[in-house]
């Protein structure tokens, strides 16, 4: 009775700790990207069983930019599966809406599960059926006709003193593996420190980059307001100088001198003389006050007489 | 339940075989194989028909500037055929085809044929030089530097190419590199008049 206690025991301990391990390794990891659970949706279209937030292939990250670009543009996230959906086909989306026989699919587990069990609770129903009326004594008088009726037509007697022994060894067999299945499932679980943060290289090294390309994009067709956002998102990742320096450039041009200025300054806070912030900071200058913008132009000039736009600073500067 | 009465041999001896059980899994298995394998047939079945480049579907827009800094629309060149060609200058197979399809704009562009180029995740100069290169100079190119533009065509990869008809719908979708005798089929047949 201790033993079965015991048993029963460490089996709830196991099956408690494979559950947990499942659970960690399926749950939502934190508050996530809803660009990159999206695209994690999705099967990168020119790959083999890779999602488009994993590819590396250059449509998959033409699809991260677009997925980006409408979310930015207030899109939701259904509408943004839908467009890509219309755009690829349902083929695209990882985990397709089943229907039809591919439901059927869907509980083929669950049939497997029944198929196990089934005769398991079969045989416990019959064995505590047995043992209710075995308080008597007919039970103990006549094991063979309990135990197994139709082998009484032969050999009855030998077969039925000898049957127990392989049935009791089968099952014991059956009990064995199912723990140490059990106990290898929950030793992983239990084993594996934490999931390893998988996505967050990935999302760390990934979307700069892109954010840029796009922001860059957004520049070419002339809407300054929307790059200058990317921009700052990108910023918030990476606080680059270049990138805060592609900012104040996007800001001048779309009429933002002042935060422009606080920038190139901030640049110039590191390294004083940079040519690339002197001429943001020149620029900037000229919105507010053209004389100091023209003594920062020249300090320009003279750090970098070759940079591309030296001449154009030239004829500004000449024009007046 | 009905188990094998027959001892098996040496160290299987007191296992006694559980047919139903057995079999029941084998059936499962089978079942799943069956439906897996027909799924993932479905799947690449409905590909040409569900997505937006199947044959008969509206072109999707497109309006952006050229390489060399005109606007282009597709919308205005309602009438012509037009063969949009999804491409960039890191993509081999794309190179090699260039040649012809400037060949075909030299040969049908008075029938009614116009060749567009979307240059997708690319860089002006790298593309400049190619079409160079290439002698592809008559070609009118649009950069599509964040591949936003081919994700809204649909487009699997580079090369990929879309026959747009004079209506203005998809005529032709042909993923991969094109051939002088695809374009003979394709395109013959929707210059007549």
């Amino acid at each position: 009775m201790a033993r079965r206690i015991a048993a029963s025991l460490a089996l709830a301990v196991l099956l408690l700790a494979a559950a947990a391990g499942t659970w960690r390794s399926v749950r939502p990891n934190g508050p996530t990207d809803p660009a990159r659970s999206l695209a994690a949706e999705l099967r990168c279209p020119a790959c083999q069983g890779e999602s488009v937030a994993d590819s590396r292939s250059p449509i998959a990250a033409a699809m991260r930019d677009a997925i980006s670009a409408q979310l930015a543009q207030g899109h939701r996230p259904e509408e943004v599966r839908a467009y890509l959906v219309r755009r690829y086909g349902p083929e695209i989306l990882a985990a397709p809406p089943a229907h039809g026989v591919a439901l059927l699919l869907w509980a083929a587990p669950a049939f497997v599960l029944l198929a196990g069990l089934a005769p398991a609770a079969v045989r416990a129903v019959r064995r505590t059926r047995r043992t209710v009326p075995a308080a008597g004594h007919r039970a103990r008088s006549e094991p063979a006709k309990r135990r197994t009726p139709r082998s009484l037509a032969g050999d009855g007697t030998r077969r039925a003193s000898s049957r127990p022994r392989p049935r009791a060894a089968g099952a014991r067999i059956w009990n064995i593996s199912a723990v140490c299945l059990l106990a290898l499932v929950g030793g992983v679980a239990l084993a594996t420190p934490h999931p390893p943060a998988r996505p967050e290289p990935a999302t760390t090294a990934d979307p700069v980059p892109g954010q840029l390309a796009l922001a860059r994009s957004m520049e070419e067709q002339g809407s300054y307001g929307a790059a200058a956002e990317v921009y700052r998102t990108a910023l918030e990742r990476q606080p680059a100088d270049d990138i805060r320096l592609r900012l104040a450039f996007t800001l001048i041009r779309s009429g933002q001198a002042d935060e422009a200025e606080r920038l190139a300054r901030q640049v110039l806070a590191s390294q004083p003389d940079a040519p690339d912030a002197l001429l943001m900071l020149g620029l900037a200058q000229r919105a507010t006050d053209r004389d100091a913008a023209g003594v920062t132009l020249r300090r320009f000039l003279a750090r970098a007489p070759a940079h591309p736009a030296a001449a154009e600073i030239r004829r500004l500067l000449d024009s007046g | 339940l009905r188990t094998s009465r027959r001892p098996l041999p040496g160290l299987l001896r007191g296992i006694r075989i559980r047919w139903i059980p057995l079999l029941a899994l084998l059936a499962v298995a089978a079942l799943g194989l069956a439906l897996a394998a027909g799924t993932s047939g479905n799947g690449q079945g409905a590909a040409g028909g569900m997505a937006s480049r199947a044959p008969g579907a509206p072109a999707p827009a497109l309006a952006r500037q050229t390489l060399t800094g005109d606007p282009f629309d597709l919308a205005a060149l309602r009438g012509q055929v037009v063969l949009v060609n999804i491409f960039a200058s890191w993509c081999g197979p794309c190179r090699n085809e260039l040649a012809l399809l400037a060949e075909a704009q030299r040969r049908w562009s008075a029938r009614g044929l116009h060749v567009v180029g979307v240059d997708v995740r690319d860089s002006a100069e790298a593309v400049r030089a190619l079409l160079d290169e290439t002698g592809a100079g008559n070609l009118t190119v649009l950069p599509d530097p964040t591949g936003t533009t081919a994700v809204d065509w649909g487009a699997r990869g580079v090369p990929e190419t879309f026959l747009v008809d004079r209506d203005g719908r998809i005529a032709h979708w042909e993923p991969g590199p094109l051939t002088a005798q695809w374009l003979d089929q394709r395109v013959t047949p929707l210059m007549a008049p």
